[in-house]
């Protein structure tokens, strides 16, 4: 059993955490590509600047060297214009310092230019002021070298702004990339943590569906092994004490419906000695008819009867336990449905001949053996028969037909009674239950005798119907099936004797 | 005059049977468990029964105790079993172990006397 941090919890860090790197991931990206971007500016101004400072320089240069040695000869050299000439030299000098910043390759550009330039002064430009010619090779020497160090400040501050120009495109460029994959990163840590999260909600989730599943197919000792985040494994806590209750309750019933079903055999077993004694004796005592007066005679009868009565009434009780039980049992063996019926017949007699009814049987020609428990499918009939018996008005007909239908054979007990409604139909099998519909209400029997024949035919593996007309009568079907070597056979052996009933 | 020993461990149902046995004409010796059974058909000798009823459930020896007894030292009198269980084998058990025929509880009257009838002139045509 392995709890995971419920997922509410899971879901807010998640998010938490989610949230927090995407927001730093772009803040910071955007923040630096705006810092880039302004840096670049402010470089390539500067450099710009430092290539004017150095273009003035240059013009200065050129000035000053015109003002120690003028283009037109009438002129005269003049220290004013050469000091003015060197103070806006000197001025951009300093202003290009200003420029250069930290750049040192440019301050040392410029340095030497600003050396270059009072070296020149000194030696070129005093000369001159004074009428004297300096010598020529140091003069160009000392020109050329002012020249070349404003070449080269000029170039540094071209490169400058070159190097910074690649500076600012490979920052880009990379903090684009930086930005990119740390969104990448982001969202794959989303997909990983949802997908754990399904997964780990997958899993117990499903056993959970297979254990309802099970449950509902009514295999009360299911239980899921509980895991998976909080919510998950209380809701298959939840399940497991729903499926004890369930067991429990269903033991209980199981125990009660024993109880019930041993009480009911006890009783029924128990009741049957002083039964038979109470009959036995009435009996005996009903063949001294001579030695008894009339009224001590009727009484013997009524307890005789009686006596029968619930001894039958006993003995249906017996069966229906026991079939509640699962231990009421049968012999089936290849039976002749013809003997069947011969069986009954001679059994149903005397009572349908007590109410002036006929009763006529009809088998089918050449049916085959049925397998059947002769006793107990013999009692299905007479209950049958019994109960037209009973319901049907005197003088009418009880009819008891065999016929095959496919691989079984159908039996079908009608008679011409009151019929039953829809209604009672429905409830005809139920234990206790009677048709009482105005002059039949006056109708013995313990109410027993048609769920009795539906357990035993159901026993047999057959089916049981009623069908019915109102005031027309009533029809109740069953099948059994056809004997596997349907030949036919010698008559049932009477294991009880027919006709002693009643 | 046919003579039966019956045995039944409930003393109203062994009287009634007594009674009634006794009217239909028969010799009836009667004993509530397994040992008085055996102890009468001692007693009785050579006039032994010419049919034993024994209730299969009895205390203290049970019916289907005798049974095996009697059959063990080599007794052929027919027995009739009662027996409370309605089991659908009962019977083919009764007789494997050596009864005769067997009939459940509660019984028909008619039945009973049928039975023991078939019985005893079985005995006498030297039919088991």
């Amino acid at each position: 059993m392995r709890v995971n941090p419920s997922l509410t919890a899971r879901l807010r860090i998640g998010f938490g955490v989610l949230f927090a790197l995407l927001l730093a991931v772009s803040l910071l990206g955007v923040g630096r590509l705006f810092q880039i971007r302004v840096n670049y500016e402010d470089e390539i101004t500067r450099y710009f600047q430092l290539e004017l400072e150095s273009e003035r320089l240059r013009a200065a240069f050129i000035l000053e060297q015109a003002s120690a040695r003028p283009a037109i000869p009438q002129q005269k050299p003049s220290r004013a214009e050469l000091d003015r000439a060197a103070t806006s030299f000197a001025d951009a000098v300093s202003r290009a310092r200003g420029f250069a910043g930290s750049d040192a390759g440019v301050n040392v550009r410029v340095d030497q230019l600003a050396s270059a330039e009072s070296a020149w002064r000194r030696s070129v430009g005093e000369a001159l002021l004074r009428g004297n010619l300096p010598p020529p090779a140091g003069e160009r020497r000392r020109t050329s070298a002012v020249t070349t160090a404003g070449d080269a400040l000029s170039n540094s501050a071209r490169n400058g702004r070159d190097a910074a120009q690649d500076e600012a495109r490979d920052d880009t460029r990379n903090t684009t990339i930086l930005v990119a994959a740390g969104l990448i990163g982001g969202l794959l840590a989303a997909l990983i943590l949802f997908t754990g999260l399904i997964n780990s909600m997958r899993a117990p989730l499903g056993r959970l569906v297979e254990g309802a599943r099970r449950l509902a197919g009514g295999d009360l000792k299911t239980r899921v092994e509980v895991g998976g985040p909080v919510e998950i494994a209380t809701l298959g806590n939840a399940f497991n004490e729903m499926a004890n209750s369930l067991e429990r309750d269903a033991r209980e019933r199981d125990r009660v419906e024993r109880m019930k079903d041993d009480f009911v055999l006890t009783v029924s077993h128990e009741l049957r000695t002083p039964v038979t004694v109470v009959k036995g004796f009435a009996e005996m005592l009903t063949e001294q008819r001579k030695s008894l007066n009339s009224t001590q005679y009727e009484a013997v009868e009524v307890i005789a009867e009686s006596a029968t009565q619930l001894q039958k009434m006993i003995n249906d009780l017996l069966d229906l336990a026991r079939s509640d039980a699962g231990k009421l049992r049968i012999e089936p063996e290849p039976t002749s449905v013809r003997s069947l019926a011969r069986r009954v017949g001679r059994q149903m007699r005397p009572h349908f001949e007590e109410r002036d009814q006929r009763f006529t049987v009809s088998v089918e020609k050449d049916l085959p053996d049925v397998e059947a428990d002769p006793d107990r499918i013999s009692q299905v009939l007479a209950n049958l028969l019994m109960n037209a018996n009973k319901y049907a008005p005197e003088g009418s007909e009880v009819r008891l037909a065999a016929t095959r239908v496919r691989e079984e054979v159908e039996f079908a007990v009608s008679d011409e009674g009151p019929g039953l409604g829809e209604e009672e139909l429905e409830h005809v099998f139920d234990r206790f239950w009677r048709a009482e519909s105005g002059e039949t209400q006056s109708v013995g029997g313990t109410g027993l005798g048609l769920a009795i024949a539906k357990s035993l035919v159901e026993l047999h593996g057959g089916a049981i119907t009623a069908n019915s007309v109102p005031g027309e009568g009533a029809t109740f079907r069953f099948v059994l099936p056809i004997a596997k070597d349907g030949r036919p056979r010698r008559a049932t052996r009477g294991r009880t004797k027919a006709g002693a009933a009643g | 005059m046919t003579r039966l020993l019956v045995a039944d461990d409930s003393e109203t149902v062994l009287l009634m049977l007594q009674r009634r046995l006794e009217m239909e004409g028969y010799d009836v010796v009667t004993a509530s468990d397994g040992f008085e059974a055996l102890e009468r058909l001692r007693e009785a000798g050579a006039k032994e029964p010419d049919v034993i009823l024994l209730d299969a459930m009895m205390p203290n020896m049970s019916g289907t105790e005798v049974l095996e007894r009697l059959r063990e030292s080599g007794s052929k009198i027919p027995v009739l079993m009662i027996s409370a269980h309605l089991d659908a084998q009962e019977p083919d058990r009764m007789r494997s172990l050596g009864a005769s025929d067997c009939i459940p509880k509660p019984f028909e009257w008619e039945e009973l006397i049928g039975k023991i009838e078939e019985l005893a002139d079985g005995k006498d045509s030297g039919v088991e």
